[in-house]
């Protein structure tokens, strides 16, 4: 029987969508041992409850308001020892990747990150997949036991099913490493420019503009579907290079990397550093007025059409199906 | 100011990925090796860095088969950094990212360095995990992937802006420190003509590998083993949505994304 650790990480209060992820992938591979929540910082237990976890430990103190890599390092190993746990599951946040090569190097743990499967082995082994490559292969790997560190590739996961039952929650004792360890003087926050949505590399649907879009003016009409969706925006190189929008919106080799459940390219040609950004998204689709461009060859679905157009109507069509 | 970059080969993004014979890792036949493109950001950082601050010096600091490392070394020599230490990879070169973090501290113990700039993730196995293993195993505060480094001067003047959830962080810490850089919002320059020239005979200090291999033998036990490497089965195309007018093609889109993909509620 193994135990698991999984880092609860909290945005705006909530707890992150990937650290559900994490919970569910937790309980797969404890084989019926516990699951543990690792809760920092402020804020209590808020959050704890229902997410499925058998226990909650609390990491708390003054100086934990914004923890560094390398406090959650010290906190996720004396966690992990304090549980019993042999693995450590962390989100695929941004937050949560840089912890795994501290976790690993401090806990004397095999690590991956970015894993989309995972399954135990004889011996507790794990045996991961991910894809490499941008997306463009996947590689099988066995983490040898006795101490495993993993982070997941978001969206990869369901969520379990929430429980109501009250989870204990149990406070941490501070370990002595955490003095030591380099904090972080953070002095500030600012919310990503024109974010209404959700964020670009943690959206489950992305919608992005390409220079097919023409103006500046006219990329609200990707904007609109992206709204109807509940979707993140990104764009081409093209867009954020004529300064349309900025460059937080590009998706691709030089940009961001997305891996949504949905992704729609709108007036996007389908260059290779485009593609190497968005093909591993779960399902692509493309709207394009040349029925030639390269972005069919990846899509799995495809309306060869004039976006302004297809854009409106089908912005329409998916308000509608959502009011009902 | 001492900065140390660490620069990893990758293949080009080019490369036609094929699978090895024995399907365990990519086939190097063939694969020109690159310097990794968010490496091109941490070069281009540290150059800004040595630009602002007069009497900076920039090492590029390697790990892998000699001639890749070597390969690299030079690209970031002909941008201007001013030194490289290659740390030649032993038979069987380990890839795990812990080990190869334990390869690059021990260049880092020879060099310090009062800040450490890497990539976010290599473009081949983007793991992001060997800077802040580097950074666990020397001590160093991590600033994680900062998009904009600044220093002021002093030893306690870094300031930098990170990427996370939701916004982007502003902060500061001591040195020295590591920071991973993302993504090229520093628009990297390219080298010129006479300083690729100059490279191709720049000298470059060389860690031979039965010192590497002590460094990295901590971590044998704790290291992935491979077992597979495979291509995803080829798109075939898109499935093209017939329709007459776009309301039509519109309902039809939603139906599918709904009932076929489902990845709609
Ligand atoms: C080193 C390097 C790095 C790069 N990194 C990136 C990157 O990270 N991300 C990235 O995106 N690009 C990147 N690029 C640029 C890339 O090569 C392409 O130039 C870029 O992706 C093209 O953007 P686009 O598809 O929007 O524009 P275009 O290629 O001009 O395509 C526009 C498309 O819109 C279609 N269209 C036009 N009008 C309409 C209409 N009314 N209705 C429907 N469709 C219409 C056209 O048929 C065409 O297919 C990089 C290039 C280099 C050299
Ligand atoms: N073999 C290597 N030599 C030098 N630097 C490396 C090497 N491998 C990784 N790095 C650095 O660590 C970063 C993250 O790499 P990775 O963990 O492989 O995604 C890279 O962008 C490099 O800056």
């Amino acid at each position: 029987m193994t135990g698991v650790l999984v880092l609860l990480e909290r945005h705006a209060g909530a707890i992150a969508a990937a650290s559900c992820e994490a919970v569910g992938v937790a309980r797969s591979i404890a084989n019926g041992g516990p699951v543990v929540g690792l809760l920092v910082g402020p804020g209590g237990a808020a959050g704890a409850t229902g997410l499925g976890v058998d226990r909650v430990l609390l990491a708390e103190s003054p100086n934990l308001d914004h923890p560094s890599g390398a406090q959650l390092a010290v906190l996720l190993a004396a966690a992990a020892d304090a549980a019993s746990s042999t693995t450590i599951v962390v989100p695929g946040t941004a937050r949560g990747r840089d912890l795994v090569g501290r976790v690993a190097v401090r806990w004397n743990a095999s690590a991956a990150t970015n894993v989309t499967e995972v399954a135990t082995s004889g011996s507790g082994a794990l045996r991961v997949t991910r894809p490499v490559f941008g997306g463009r292969a996947t590689e099988e790997l066995e983490l040898p036991g006795p101490r495993q560190v993993l982070a997941l590739k978001p969206h990869a996961f369901s969520p379990p099913a929430t429980s109501p039952a009250p989870t204990p929650v149990e406070p941490l004792a501070l370990p002595e490493g955490l003095a030591k360890a380099p904090a972080l003087d953070v002095r500030g926050f600012q919310p990503t420019v024109g974010g209404k949505g959700p964020e670009l590399g943690d959206a489950s649907i992305v919608v992005s503009g390409g220079r097919g879009v023409g103006t500046p003016e006219k990329f609200q009409v990707v904007e609109d579907l992206a709204e109807a969706f509940g979707a993140a925006v990104g764009a081409s190189r093209a867009v954020t290079d004529a300064g349309w929008r900025p460059a937080s919106y590009q998706v691709g080799q030089t940009g961001k990397a997305v891996s949504p459940q949905l992704y729609i390219a709108v007036g996007i040609s389908g260059a290779i550093q485009h593609i190497v950004g968005m093909v591993s998204s779960r399902v692509i689709v493309a709207i394009n007025s040349d029925p030639q461009a390269p972005i069919f060859r990846v899509a799995d679905y495809g309306i060869a059409g004039d976006l302004f157009a297809i854009v409106p109507a089908l912005t329409q069509a998916v308000r509608a199906a959502r009011s009902h | 100011m001492e900065i140390a970059v660490l620069v990893k080969p990758v293949p080009d993004a080019e490369t036609r990925l094929r699978p090895d014979a024995k399907g365990l890792a990519l086939d190097p036949e063939g694969v020109k090796w690159v310097l990794a493109g968010y490496d091109e950001s941490a070069v281009e950082q540290a150059l800004l860095l040595k630009e602002a601050a007069p009497g900076t010096t920039v090492r590029a600091i390697s790990y892998g088969p000699v001639a890749r490392a070597e390969e690299v070394l030079r690209s970031a020599l002909a941008l201007g950094c001013d030194a490289a230490t290659s740390l030649e990879a032993p038979p069987e070169a380990p890839t795990d990212a812990v080990s190869v973090a334990r390869a690059l501290a021990l260049a880092l113990t020879k060099h310090p360095a009062s800040l450490v700039l890497c990539g976010k993730q290599a473009g081949d196995d983007e793991g992001g995990i060997v800077g802040p293993a580097v950074a666990e195993l020397l001590g160093l505060p991590d600033l994680g992937v900062a998009t904009n480094v600044r220093w002021d001067g002093g030893p306690g003047g870094l300031t930098m802006e990170r990427s996370v959830e939701g916004g982007l962080e502003q902060g500061r810490t001591a040195l020295p420190a590591l920071v991973a850089l993302q993504q090229a919002w520093n628009d990297p320059r390219t080298a010129k003509l006479p300083n690729i020239l100059k490279s191709r005979k720049a000298p470059i200090e060389r860690i031979p590998a039965a010192e590497v291999a002590a460094a990295m033998a901590p971590s044998a036990a704790t290291a992935p083993r491979r077992l597979g490497f495979r291509l995803p089965p080829p798109r075939t195309g898109a499935k093209m949505i017939e329709y007459k007018t776009p309301e039509e093609a519109a309902e039809k889109l939603v139906r599918i994304l709904r009932e076929e993909a489902k990845v709609f509620p």
